[in-house]
């Protein structure tokens, strides 16, 4: 019997949730569910409040429809508003993104220490995060990709990185506890191998005492002068959306806020925090894949989702290569063409791979709030980023064709539906229109941006709200720079830190 | 509208001598529940998309019919093309058309057996309650 409570939708029948702690934690995600824990192991009362319903493996659905319904934020359909629509990857469910991602674990490089030092006036942090890191490698049984486990897509990538020569190419190290190869990772690892934090962090947290709201939407911060005092929202049932009871909990101590870099700002702004900097400074890893076509079957759903990458070109151009595999739903629909054209070609679907790039992107956008009464992001690349973008590309179709493929399927509107392997070098004319490629946007930064100096930051060096008292910030908004590697490890240590300064 | 959306979706993916088409797939439960289930503003972009599909023949083949009245061959020419259009705003339109299709289409049982997929349970549509 776990020492906490966890408590569910409640309809309008039912009585307010009415509850006092010392901290709330608002957020499950790799920010909110370290933070719970970090505090809870402290010895501290806390409640943890998810937007999400709380699903455990077997609960996740097996098809990319239950997983756009179930785990999802909007059902997946949040675009980002610019001179393209790219969607923004984001899920709404206990354990956040962490359920849906790939668990890949990447620690802090030292030279975003130094940035973070430079650039913003943020020091001191390297060490705790560092001994976090440590820590968190060791609870989330962080370990490389089994070789049997890897499945043909990452094998072919592997040997085309080692023809290229590419640096730091490696099979990637993940939050996952011997890996089975289901290609489940982003409707969620029903093998219960992923460790995201809805097998983890959270049921510790209520095993230590917590109070886990689940299905329960924030709608404020409240306060008192400046000091936040508590939490008020509503119980929305996960699957009708129906509006359930009210609930207010209030904390003695603090209130950390790590609801995600579009939905944390929106919380703040929503509860009458006004600054300058407030929803400014957002970036990301836009991305997108090329496929490689091979003459032998691939079946890349068959393997870990994710299972190799390259950093070495982090710094020159500026952009992560990686493998993924998405589900085949959603290769049908990624494939361009339609009717009977459409159909030829997706019959190669077993023998395509896709990998992947991501840009280190420079560009910045917003977030506000939208009439829709969502978070809308502003965002556009700028031309030096679609350069980047775009050798992006041919890198990709480059290490595909030194792994064997016979062609390339690069996706890009204006250009040939595909390649052979020796035309790959029209890649290097493709359009710098952000409109002619399907990409997203996985690795989202900013919004409530750390720094020294309050008129172009929103929190300090521990993830403090300037000017208030008890507001705290402890996810992916805080971080002021683009990572340019897999930034959970980053969340989750920052968050650590955070909560662990204020016991 | 479920009407102009399943016309849309048939063409996009079509019955073909190797492959089962989207209206071997269940098309019609699948769209009900999609409606009933997601967001009125995903659904209302569908059916927008779908209004783009039938309303651009006269952009693509050159008809002025909406494309539920082409014949077979010129329906297929215009799914197509306008997939593929140049105009991006058209192009995004398709898209999500086609994505809701590849969710019906790809989870198929019959589909995935053709390229060696394993079928796909019922999800369970649950969570913790406490």
């Amino acid at each position: 019997m776990s020492r906490g409570q966890h408590v569910s939708f409640r309809s309008k029948d039912d009585l307010d949730l009415d509850a006092e702690v010392d901290f709330i934690v608002v957020g499950s995600g790799a920010g909110g569910a370290t933070a719970a824990v970090t505090l809870a192991r402290g010895g501290a009362r806390v409640a943890l409040v998810e937007a999400g319903a709380w699903r455990d493996p077997e609960h996740y659905p097996h098809s990319v429809y239950g997983g756009m319904r179930d785990l999802m934020d909007d059902w997946g359909a949040q675009v980002t508003m610019g001179r393209a629509l790219w969607p923004i990857v984001q899920a709404r469910t206990m354990g956040g993104t962490t359920v849906i991602n790939s668990a890949i674990c990447v620690r802090t490089p030292d030279d975003i220490f130094d940035k973070w030092s430079e650039e913003h006036g943020i020091s001191g942090l390297k060490r705790p995060m560092r001994a976090a890191q440590d820590r968190i490698e060791r609870e989330l049984s962080v370990e490389e990709v089994p070789l049997a486990s890897l499945g043909r897509s990452n094998l072919h990538a592997i040997r085309g990185a080692e023809k290229l020569g590419f640096r730091e190419s490696h099979v990637m190290r993940r939050y996952v506890k011997g890996c089975v190869g289901s290609g489940q990772c982003l409707q969620g690892c029903r093998e219960r191998k992923k460790q995201s934090t809805n097998v983890t962090y959270v049921p510790e947290t209520l095993e230590l005492g917590g109070l886990i709201v689940s299905s329960a939407r924030v709608d404020r911060v409240t306060f008192e002068g400046r000091r936040a005092t508590g939490v008020t929202g509503r119980f929305v049932h996960p699957r009708t959306r129906v509006e359930g009871t009210k609930f207010r909990i209030r904390a003695k101590k603090a209130v950390i806020v790590a609801a995600s870099a579009t939905w944390s700002p929106i919380l703040l702004m929503r509860s009458g925090v006004r600054m300058q900097s407030l929803g400014k400074y957002f970036r990301a890893h836009p991305g997108t894949g090329v496929f490689g076509v091979y003459d032998e079957p691939v079946d890349m759903n068959v393997g870990a989702t994710q299972g190799w990458a390259s950093t070495g070109f982090r710094h020159e151009p500026g952009l992560k290569l990686e493998t993924l595999a998405i589900p085949f739903e959603l290769v049908a629909s990624r494939f361009s063409g339609g009717g009977t054209e459409l159909m030829k070609r997706i019959q190669d679907f077993r023998h395509v791979a896709m990998w992947c790039h991501a840009v280190r992107a420079e560009s910045t956008g917003t977030v506000s709030d939208s009439f829709f009464g969502k978070p809308q992001v502003s965002y556009t690349l700028d031309r030096a980023d679609m350069e980047r973008f775009r050798k992006g590309m041919l890198l990709v179709a480059q290490q595909h064709v030194a792994a064997g493929a016979k062609a390339v399927l690069p996706g890009i509107s204006g250009m040939p539906f595909k390649l052979m392997a020796n035309e790959i070098g029209k890649l290097e004319d493709a359009p710098l229109d952000p409109r002619a490629y399907i990409a997203i946007l996985s690795h989202l930064f900013g919004g409530c941006v750390m720094g020294k100096d309050p008129k172009t930051s929103v929190v300090d060096g521990l993830g403090r709200v300037h000017g208030y008292e008890g507001l705290v910030v402890a996810d992916a908004s805080v971080i002021p720079t683009n990572l340019g590697v897999n930034p959970q490890h980053t969340i989750m240590s920052l968050a650590a830190t955070f909560s662990a300064a204020l016991l | 509208m479920l009407a102009l959306v399943r016309a849309a979706i048939v063409l996009l993916y079509p019955r073909t001598p190797e492959l089962p088409g989207a209206e071997d797939c269940d098309l019609d439960a699948f769209l009900t529940k999609y409606r009933d289930e997601t967001t009125p503003l995903v659904w209302a972009g569908v059916v927008l998309g779908a209004i783009v599909f039938h309303l651009t023949p006269v952009l693509t083949v050159k008809v002025p019919l909406p494309a539920f009245f082409l014949p077979p061959k010129l329906a297929d020419r215009h799914a197509h093309e306008i997939s593929s259009t140049d105009s991006y705003m058209l192009r995004q339109a398709i898209f999500l058309v086609k994505l809701v299709a590849g969710l019906a289409w790809g989870s198929h049982p019959d589909v995935r057996k053709h390229f060696a997929l394993a079928p796909l349970a019922t999800d369970p549509d649950d969570w913790r309650t406490e």
